[in-house]
């Protein structure tokens, strides 16, 4: 069974084009978009459990340059 | 000219106002009540509800203004009026909230025209205020470009000497020019150059300290540094 999540994410850098490419290159992130509003990137997550989701969200999206916070939204359809 | 401001806050009011001292036209929509009463107390038309919602911004004539303000303190509100007002044809001005954005908006969003960053010119005033004397920095033109007025004093080398006579560095320009106490205008030749008058000047950064130089003359940390290596 597949999750999907949206991760909402702060950064506090204006260097969103690196940040959108190294968000891209996560392993489990489907999908990256650059936003207008409070939260700078908008993060479309797919992975195999939500175990997964975790480490996607917590570590591997964290641990980018310029990542200040995340919120994440598992999908429920 | 007719404007739209969002927002009828410390920011949206005070731009209203200074609008409308100018003499144009401005409508303001604001969704707190408190603040719309305040800003219709102050003689404003105030329409009330969410500056996001395109209904509402109709209703407050953005198919007729030239621009809009979107000048809350919220991020959503600001980009979604913004992209209403480019819908209908507006320039567009959006308020952000920290100053990494900047570069972010005016690279992506397409539709807000300019971003004000209300923190970097207060900022600005304070450091002005701060250091005091007879330099202020007024506006940042570009990355390496500013506009710095300078009051001339007893020591300024200039002091005594024509603006035509003043020779600033190749990438700078006289701007405006003031006599002391009376106000700014267009820089004439004979104009001359009197402790306490004022000087405009549009300069880059490679030459503001020679500029600087010119009209004010060394620092005290200068001089010093001079007479040292004059004794040595």
């Amino acid at each position: 069974m597949s999750v999907t999540a949206y991760v909402m994410v702060k950064s506090n850098t204006g260097e969103a084009d690196r940040v959108k490419n190294a968000l891209s290159e996560i392993d489990g992130v489907a999908e990256a978009h650059i936003v207008a509003g409070d939260v700078d990137f908008v993060v479309k997550v797919v992975t195999d459990s939500p175990a997964d989701v975790k480490t996607v969200a917590a570590s591997a999206i964290q641990n980018i340059d310029g990542v200040e916070r995340t919120h994440t939204y598992i999908a429920m359809d | 000219m007719r404007f739209i401001v969002i927002g009828a806050g410390r920011v949206g009011l005070r731009t209203a106002r200074v609008l409308r001292e100018e003499g144009h036209e401005v409508t303001l929509v604001e969704a707190d009540e408190d603040r719309a009463t305040r800003a219709r107390d102050d003689g404003f038309d105030v329409f009330e509800g969410d500056g996001s919602h395109e209904d509402l911004l109709v209703d407050a004539g953005v198919e007729s203004a030239d621009a809009v303000g979107a000048l809350t303190g919220d991020l959503n509100t600001n980009f979604a009026a913004c992209l209403v007002g480019k819908h209908h044809g507006c320039r567009t001005v959006m308020r952000i909230d920290e100053d990494y954005r900047e570069g972010i908006y005016q690279k992506y969003a397409e539709e807000v025209d300019e971003i004000v960053y209300p923190e970097r010119l207060g900022a600005i005033g304070a450091k002005n205020a701060l250091l005091g004397g007879n330099l202020r920095a007024i506006a940042d033109v570009a990355e390496n470009l500013q506009v710095v007025l300078f009051t001339i004093t007893d020591d300024s080398p200039m002091k005594g000497y024509n603006l035509s006579e003043v020779t600033l560095p190749s990438a700078a320009r006289v701007l405006a020019f003031g006599k002391a106490g009376e106000s700014m205008g267009i820089p004439l030749p004979d104009d001359s150059l009197e402790a306490g008058d004022r000087i405009a000047v549009l300069a880059d950064f490679t030459v503001l300290g020679d500029v600087r130089q010119l009209l004010l003359g060394r620092s005290e940390a200068e001089q010093a540094a001079a007479q040292g290596g004059e004794s040595a």
